[in-house]
């Protein structure tokens, strides 16, 4: 029998351009395309690829078109579901991450492919993640890794890092006999004994972040005002989280010279907001922003100002709101950002 | 403690604690409290704890013995010598509203009961109404105050009965001691003011203090107290300072595989060249000391692993082994980064579990501290389902706790 793959690819890969249609909405269609052509080769007669779904980057990032998204996936009655690879691109990464952990959350088998800096790896939920390369120049052996991969998730086998899996998996709580002092104290005998490798937990690994290019001319640019510090309307109608914050939320600014006290405060939980609340400002300075608008210092501030909580928030959701934001503000065509951090 | 009740008179009869309700209003009663309730929670209650602020266990130094909680209860002086008198089993926990709080829940029965301290100890639950008024500063130091007062007089109640149990505690070892491994624990407190605080005899802990070295029967005798409020998960309540975890695990090994060598408190500066400072002259400190190792501990969320991290460079740096307790916060899937700020030379972390793991909370029949859990948009007495970051002291930096991660299979 037959096991039938669907392929989720970005525009790009689609063949359908690069940024400039990154905005292309959700769509599929019968076979492979673009890397599935090779990928179909390898994997070889006892696969087929049934339909390659795609999406523009910039909508693929945001949480709104999953739904979308799944129902094609699952219209074309996938055995597996295969993602990438989407090599560092973030956006990409985010939405190969998403698709796979949402068909692994309806019990379809699925594995995503990205390197392994990408930010979107932290998103794939239970759905292993193999290894690509940095570039799409590395797409050959990627596509090997993936075929290879692709097999043994369809077998049920588990992946494991011989497999070139990457990103975590999944940790889960559980009681033991010793109190975490008591085996701290073990720990730290097991070290004074020479054992430099005992460890609970790995030490983590952290992307490192490449400024974008300083923007050409601030004078005629779009600038927004983005921040963590839960500046939010007085009566938070939205909900925003004081604390481990799972979303962001964006306010408008249009017709606003000035934030003012008791219209606005901060509910973050995470320091004493009484100065905040004082002069709003403090967290989302509106007015300096308008000032240097009105002054030409600036081209144009853009119409609203994106906001989240960041108080004991998941590096995961951090992320994510980075990367959400980046796509949001890509679209509106902003060119430079302001993040106010408390 | 095997049984409790409250009564007319404040007694300890073989086991039995009773206390006079309208005793312990009085101790606990000030003028920013417009009225004082108390009632009993236990192992095994269909209860829950909400809003739950501090735990104190009652502890004395015996009949004219004024040491214990120097600079609350007793003068403000070192203590640790001498015959402490513990009520085992039971606490004096405050618990309702104050707005710097963040929601802490403690459930006597079902799966989160064994994962808090306070699920395993008998409870007299202080609960209060502020006085008209009165400031949320003025309202937290009376509960405070009011709560170590009556802590200390219901371990009075006991000071004739016989001692289920007596435990010699070792001092500190001599200074030219080198037969075994000189061991210390290095406790960060958390300082970030008012409701963010931690007392050291009565005095808080200054942001920018230096750290210094105590010895660990001060802990005992509750020389630190807890005036912090955020991340109940990641809290050391009066309770778990007065039981010191790291301080035990370190005394039980004294004298067979290390010497337990003594406890630096130090700060949790809110700024990076403070927090360097702070965690270079730790090392420093440790050096001069002759530690042989260290265990760090924290208080608070990520902010609060930098000062780790730094501290377990710093030493390695000196060559002196680091081991940190670290809680992980990696999603509630369990797949995101552990660990915030991890250190670079240091490895060896101990896990108290994932902050971020939800479960699921039964039904209760009776609520104390507040009517509603906010976080869950449910009432006290509802099932609902919670992060571990809401069940109080789950987590303990400290290392009371038996949770940790393990990766699934």
């Amino acid at each position: 029998m037959t096991t039938r793959v669907v392929h989720y690819i970005n525009q790009f890969f689609a063949g359908l351009g690069g940024e400039d249609t990154a905005t292309v909405p959700p769509a599929s269609k019968a076979g492979a395309a673009g890397p599935g052509r090779k990928l179909a080769q390898l994997l070889g007669d006892d696969f087929e690829i049934v339909a390659t779904v795609w999406c523009g980057d910039d909508h693929a990032a945001g949480p709104e078109v999953m739904d979308d998204l799944l129902a094609l996936v699952r219209a074309a009655g996938p055995d597996v579901v295969v993602t990438g690879p989407a090599f560092t691109s973030g956006r990409y990464g985010l939405a190969c991450a998403r698709v796979a952990a949402a068909a692994a959350a309806e019990g379809i088998a699925a594995v995503a492919c990205m390197h392994p800096d990408n930010p979107g790896i932290d998103e794939a939920g239970t759905a292993p993640v193999v290894a690509s390369g940095e570039v799409a120049r590395q797409m050959g052996p990627s596509l090997e890794t993936l075929a290879a991969a692709v097999r043994k998730v369809a077998a049920g086998e588990p992946l494991g890092a011989d497999d070139g899996r990457v990103g975590k998996i999944p940790r889960r709580n559980v009681t033991v006999d010793r109190t975490s002092a008591e085996r701290a104290v073990a720990l730290v005998l097991a070290r004074l004994g020479g054992d430099r490798e005992a460890t609970e937990v790995p030490l983590p690994r952290f992307d490192q972040v490449t400024p974008a290019q300083p923007v050409t001319d601030v004078t005629t640019a779009l600038v927004a005002l983005v921040t963590e510090g839960a500046l939010v309307p007085d009566a938070n109608p939205d909900s925003l989280e004081s604390a481990r914050a799972t979303r962001w939320l964006r306010y408008s600014l249009d017709g606003r010279d000035v934030l003012p006290a008791g219209e606005f405060r901060s509910v973050h939980g995470g320091f004493s907001t009484v100065w905040a609340n004082e002069d709003p400002h403090r967290i989302v300075p509106l007015d300096a922003a308008r000032q240097l608008e009105a002054e030409g210092a600036i081209g144009k501030l853009h119409g609203e100002y994106l906001v989240t909580a960041g108080n004991g928030t998941s590096v995961g959701n951090a992320r994510r709101f980075g990367v959400e934001w980046a796509a949001d503000l890509r679209r509106q065509g902003v060119q430079a950002a302001l993040l106010t951090a408390t | 403690m095997r049984a409790v009740a409250l009564g007319d008179q404040t007694t300890y009869d073989a086991g039995t604690l009773t206390v006079s309700s309208a005793e312990a209003a009085a101790l606990v009663a000030d003028p920013a409290l417009a009225e004082v309730r108390v009632s009993w929670a236990s192992p095994g209650d269909s209860t829950r704890i909400v809003k739950v602020l501090d735990a104190v266990e009652p502890r004395t130094k015996g009949p004219g013995g004024g040491g214990i909680f120097p600079g609350f209860v007793g003068p403000a002086m070192p203590q640790g010598r001498g015959t402490t008198h513990v009520l085992r089993g039971t606490a004096v926990v405050t618990a309702g509203f104050l707005p710097r709080a963040q929601e802490a829940v403690v459930d006597m029965s079902g799966p989160a009961a064994p994962l808090s301290p306070l699920g395993t100890t008998h409870n007299l639950v202080v609960e209060f109404a502020p006085a008209p008024g009165a400031a949320w500063e003025a309202v937290y130091e009376a509960l405070r105050n009011g709560s170590l007062a009556l802590a200390a007089r219901l371990a009075e109640a006991a000071l004739g009965a016989t001692p289920d149990a007596v435990e010699e505690l070792p001092g500190l070892p001599d200074a030219g001691d080198r037969s075994l491994p000189r061991v210390a624990a290095i406790t960060n407190l958390q300082t970030q003011g008012t409701f963010k605080e931690i007392f050291v005899y009565g005095r808080s802990f200054g942001s920018i203090a230096l750290p210094t070295l105590i010895d660990p029967g001060d802990l005992d005798d509750g020389a630190v107290v807890s005036g912090q409020l955020g991340h109940p998960s990641l809290k050391n309540p009066t309770w778990v300072f007065q039981n010191h975890p790291v301080v035990a695990a370190l005394r039980a090994r004294h004298g067979v595989d290390l010497l337990c060598a003594g406890v630096v408190l130090s700060p949790e500066p809110v700024d990076a060249t403070n927090k360097e400072l702070v965690s270079a002259h730790a090392a420093r400190l440790c050096k001069a000391a002759g530690f042989d190792a260290v265990i760090v501990t924290k208080e608070g969320g990520g902010n609060a692993d930098a000062d780790m991290a730094l501290k377990m460079d710093a030493l390695e740096e000196l060559g002196i082994p680091t081991v940190a307790l670290y809680a992980e916060m990696a999603g509630a899937d369990g797949t995101g980064p552990s660990i915030v700020v991890p250190p670079t030379k240091a490895t060896a972390m101990v896990s108290t579990g994932n902050y971020d793991e939800r479960l699921s909370l039964p039904a209760m029949e009776r609520a104390l501290g507040g009517d509603r859990v906010d976080v869950a948009a449910a009432t006290a007495l509802d099932a609902f389902e919670l992060p571990a970051a809401v069940v109080y002291a789950s987590l303990s930096p400290l290392g009371w706790g038996h949770l940790t991660c393990q990766e699934a299979s």
